[in-house]
C-alpha cells in the first residue's frame, strides 16, 4: 500500500485536528493501524486518507496519485474505498440485504439481479445469511457492524477504512467483528483502521501510527512500536491501556 | 393533589357537557323547515371534501418547494421561503383570504372563487407543512449523511434514498394532523362565497331562521371528515414509536 502524506493538516475552527503530518509507507504495508488518545486526530486522519474530508493544507498521495481537492472528483475516489464507522452505519429504513444492494445498484451501476447475487455472496462469506431480511433495529450491534462491513466490502474496495469499528460494542460482539476483520487482513485486503484495541493492532497491523493532538508522535512497524516504543508519550500510553 | 385535579377536571368538563347537551336537547326542533335544503347541504359537504382534497395535494407540492427553498445552500431562495412561511404563519387565514381574493386575485382578473380559495388554502397549509417537513429532514442524524457520503452517494442521491424516505415516516403523523386542520380551515372560505359546507348552513339559516337545525349538521359533517384522520394520525404515531 503506497500511502504518502505531505504536511497534511485539517483545521476545524480553532482546532487543529490533524497538524502537519508527513508519512511515507512502503509497498509491503498491507494493514495500517492508527492509535492514540481519543480526540488525537485518528478519525480525521483516516477520513483524509479515504477522501471523506478535504485537507486544509498538504496532500495525500495514494498509490502515486494525488487526491483531488474538489468534491466531485473526490467522490470518485471514495467510491473505490470502503468505509466502516463506530456505529449507525446502516440505513434503518432498509433491510440488511437492501443496505448492501442499494449502493451496488445506485453507485456502481449493477443490475438489481447482479447486485443481489453479489450481496448474497458477501453475506454468506460473512456468515450473515440468517439476518438479511431484518432491519438494523432488529439486529445486535455486532451483527449491524458485520452487515455494514459486508456493505463496505461488496464492491471489492481497493482500500478498506475502519474508524474505531468496535468501540461501541460490548466485548463479545467486539470479538465477532474483530474476527471478521482479522480474516480480511489474512486474505490480503488493504486496510487502514483507527482503534483502541491494542492487542488487535499489534497482531494484525504491519505498521502503526501514534497520533496525539493532531501530530504524529511516533510511527513504526507494529512489533517495533509495541515492544520498543521510542518516545516517553507512547510508552506511557501503552503502559496505561495495557495495564488492565 | 392528583385526586383534586381529576375531580376538578371531571366536574368542569362533565357540567359543560351536561349544559351543552341540555341546550341542544331542550330545543324544539323544526327539521321540516330545513328539509327542502338537504341537497344544498350535501353539495356544500362535497365541495368541502373536494376543495380539501385538492388543497391537500397542492399544499404538499408547495410545502415541499418551500422546504427545498429553506434548505437551499443559496441565500436568496432561503430568505424568500423563510419570509413566505413567516408571513403566512404570522397572519390570520381570514385576512389572507380577504386580501388574496379582493386585492391580489382581483388585480390579475381572476374571479373563480373556488380556484382562488383553493390556492389560498393550499398556501396557508403549505407554510405549516414546510415547517413539519423541514423538522423531519433536520431530525435525521448527521451519521446518516456521513454514511451516505462514504458509500459514494451524491447529495441528490442521499436525499432520495436515505434522508427523504426516513423523514417521510417521521412527518406522517404531524402531516395528517395538518390535513385535519385544513378541512376545518376551509370553512372560512364562506367569506368569499365559496359554496362549501359552512356557507350552505349560513344560507339555510338566513332563509329559514332555523338556526339550530341549520348549524348542527356542520358538527356531524366536519367530524365525519376529521375523525378518521385523527385516528390515522394516532395510529401512525404509535407505529413510529414502535419502530424506534
Amino acid at each position: 500500500m503506497r500511502i504518502e502524506t505531505r504536511s497534511l493538516s485539517k483545521i476545524y475552527g480553532n482546532t487543529k485536528a490533524v497538524d502537519d503530518v508527513s508519512l511515507t509507507l512502503s509497498d509491503d504495508v498491507q494493514v495500517l493501524a492508527l492509535i492514540g488518545p481519543s480526540g488525537g486526530g485518528k478519525s480525521t486522519f483516516l477520513r483524509l486518507l479515504g477522501g471523506l474530508e478535504i485537507p486544509t493544507s498538504g496532500e495525500v498521495i495514494m498509490d502515486g496519485v494525488k487526491l483531488p481537492l474538489e468534491e466531485g472528483a473526490l467522490r470518485a475516489i471514495r467510491r473505490k474505498n470502503g468505509f466502516l464507522f463506530q456505529s449507525f452505519n446502516l440505513f434503518p429504513h432498509l433491510t440488511a440485504l437492501e443496505n448492501i444492494v442499494l449502493p451496488l445498484v445506485k453507485v456502481y451501476g449493477r443490475s438489481q439481479e447482479e447486485a443481489t447475487q453479489r450481496a448474497d455472496e458477501v453475506v454468506e462469506r460473512f456468515r450473515l445469511t440468517d439476518h438479511v431480511k431484518k432491519r438494523p433495529g432488529q439486529l445486535s450491534g455486532g451483527q449491524q457492524q458485520r452487515i455494514a462491513l459486508a456493505r463496505a466490502m461488496a464492491h471489492e474496495p481497493s482500500l478498506l477504512l475502519l474508524d474505531e469499528p468496535t468501540s461501541a460494542l460490548d466485548p463479545e460482539m467486539k470479538a465477532e467483528v474483530l474476527d471478521l476483520i482479522a480474516e480480511l487482513c489474512e486474505c490480503g485486503q488493504r486496510i487502514v483502521l483507527s482503534t483502541h484495541e491494542m492487542g488487535f493492532a499489534k497482531r494484525s497491523a504491519d505498521y502503526v501510527l501514534f497520533l496525539a493532538e493532531g501530530k504524529c508522535v511516533e510511527e513504526a512497524p507494529s512489533s517495533e512500536l509495541f515492544d520498543d516504543p521510542k518516545t516517553e508519550q507512547v510508552s506511557q500510553f501503552l503502559r496505561k491501556v495495557m495495564k488492565w | 393533589m392528583k385526586l383534586f385535579l381529576s375531580l376538578t377536571v371531571s366536574i368542569l368538563l362533565g357540567s359543560t357537557f351536561c349544559f351543552v347537551f341540555w341546550v341542544v336537547a331542550s330545543h324544539d326542533y323544526q327539521w321540516e323547515a330545513i328539509a327542502p335544503y338537504w341537497k344544498n347541504f350535501l353539495n356544500g359537504w362535497t365541495t368541502t371534501l373536494l376543495i380539501s382534497a385538492a388543497a391537500l395535494v397542492l399544499s404538499i407540492v408547495i410545502g415541499a418547494l418551500l422546504t427545498a427553498g429553506q434548505l437551499s445552500p443559496h441565500r436568496i431562495p432561503r430568505w424568500l421561503s423563510r419570509a413566505f412561511v413567516e408571513i403566512i404563519r404570522g397572519t390570520p387565514l381570514l385576512t389572507q383570504i380577504l386580501i388574496g381574493y379582493y386585492l391580489i386575485a382581483d388585480s390579475i382578473g381572476w374571479d373563480s372563487r373556488f380556484g382562488v380559495g383553493l390556492v389560498i388554502l393550499s398556501c396557508f397549509s403549505a407554510a405549516y407543512l414546510a415547517e413539519i417537513f423541514r423538522g423531519g429532514i433536520e431530525s435525521i442524524p448527521q451519521s446518516q449523511w456521513l454514511s451516505a457520503k462514504a458509500i459514494g452517494f451524491s447529495e441528490v442521491q442521499t436525499y432520495c434514498y436515505v434522508i427523504i424516505p426516513q423523514a417521510i415516516r417521521r412527518v406522517l403523523p404531524a402531516s395528517a394532523g395538518q390535513f385535519a386542520n385544513l378541512i376545518k380551515d376551509s370553512s372560512l372560505l364562506f367569506v368569499i362565497s365559496v359554496h362549501e359546507f359552512t356557507m350552505q348552513a349560513r344560507e339555510t339559516n338566513a332563509n329559514t331562521y332555523a338556526t339550530f337545525e341549520a348549524y348542527l349538521p356542520l358538527i356531524l359533517g366536519y367530524f365525519i371528515l376529521t375523525f378518521p384522520i385523527s385516528l390515522l394520525s394516532r395510529n401512525l404515531e404509535k407505529r413510529f414509536a414502535y419502530e424506534n
